[in-house]
């Protein structure tokens, strides 16, 4: 029914190896900390990205979110796994960042248009093929960061990150059915975007 | 072509269709529903589409350089942690001092008040914030932030 799934986002570790360096990381193993580290910030930093849109700040959120991945560490369930809490932490980091934005009634900086990679594991059979799906790549890019962040954040969890609607659900602590139909809505609004750049008029969807 | 399903049909089934999460019972009406519905078909086109675009997008990453140096936990972190508390205690054990020893050096009972007086205020001040913080810790939304 889905179309095969590339390469995940980021690097990440098999369940059980993961648990066992989670387990090993909590005992203060150096090495399996920093194996953790070097996992999950990546992780988090792509997470981040797509949802600000911005590296820069983005950076700094996944910054912001392995220092309090490390300073809880000690309290989770190794046999829990660490992405949808690591991708949580970073959620609301966002949240509170955007929250922080709008106290001080300050605009964030502009999603920027060269974060995305179009190199090698590209096997479109002819270039005009692969440049209308870069073409179409970056505008839906373009697009999502003109939805509301409440369906963006959904629509993420789902199309770039690859969670399955119960992890979704246990990342945005939604019911699963409230998973399904905000998703929907957001794929909607995607579409209407995607189809007003196409038309020309280009203008924002926020509700 | 329209916005919505001409048909009575629930189309946020169309999602989970295209995901793969819908029961069977559920996946079954979608596809009954599908082979008389060309709208629900195009829009299952065009919304795979987008989806397929999203999935195979590539982001750059920072280089390693880029990242802090990860978090000190564990032995660093506890040593840290006692470092603070001493350091508070000897700060509130000087300045206990300090007061203690200007009470009994200042012959003036004016300049005295005056001097604890304020001290009070300032600490009343700090007691107030700090019962503010913890109301708020307990009530926040957000204490879960790291869970």
């Amino acid at each position: 029914m889905t179309g095969p799934r590339p390469t995940p986002a980021a690097v990440a570790l098999s369940p059980p190896s993961e648990a066992q360096t989670v387990i090993l990381a909590q005992k203060g193993d150096v090495d399996a900390l920093d194996e953790l580290a070097r996992s999950c910030r990546q992780q988090a930093y792509i997470f981040a990205l797509q949802l600000i849109g911005h590296p820069d700040d983005a950076l700094d959120v996944a910054q912001d979110a392995m220092v309090r991945f490390f300073r809880s560490l000690g309290r989770f369930d190794a046999s829990r796994p660490v992405r949808p809490w690591l991708l949580r932490i970073v959620r609301n980091l966002v949240r509170d960042r955007a929250r922080r934005l709008r106290v001080r009634k300050t605009e964030s900086l502009e999603p920027a248009d060269d974060v995305l990679r179009f190199e090698p594991r590209d096997t479109a059979p002819d270039p005009e093929a692969q440049a209308s799906r870069r073409e179409l790549q970056a505008l839906v890019w373009q697009c999502l960061q003109r939805i509301h962040p409440r369906y963006r954040e959904v629509l993420v969890l789902r199309d770039y990150q690859d969670l399955s609607y119960a992890e979704i659900a246990k990342t945005l602590k939604i019911p699963r059915g409230t998973v399904m139909s905000r998703l929907h809505r957001a794929r909607r609004l995607l579409q209407e975007e995607v189809r007003r750049h196409r038309s020309g008029t280009g203008e924002a969807t926020d509700d | 072509m329209t916005d919505r399903c001409p048909a009575s049909f629930d189309e946020t089934l169309i999602s989970g269709y295209i995901d793969g999460e819908l029961t069977q019972a559920a996946e079954q009406r979608v596809r009954i529903h599908l082979e008389d519905c060309t709208y629900c078909r195009g829009l299952i086109d065009e919304l795979r589409t987008l989806r397929e675009a999203a999935m195979s997008t590539e982001f750059s990453r920072p280089d390693d350089s880029q990242w802090d140096e990860r978090p000190k936990t564990g032995l660093s972190l506890a040593a840290r942690g006692t470092g603070w508390v001493v350091a508070i205690i000897w700060a509130v054990a000087l300045a206990g001092f300090a007061l203690w020893q200007f009470w009994q050096g200042s012959e003036n009972l004016m300049e005295r008040f005056l001097v604890f007086g304020g001290l009070s205020a300032l600490v009343l001040l700090f007691l107030s914030v700090l019962l503010d913080r913890l109301r708020t810790a307990q009530t926040d939304p957000y204490r879960e932030v790291e869970k």
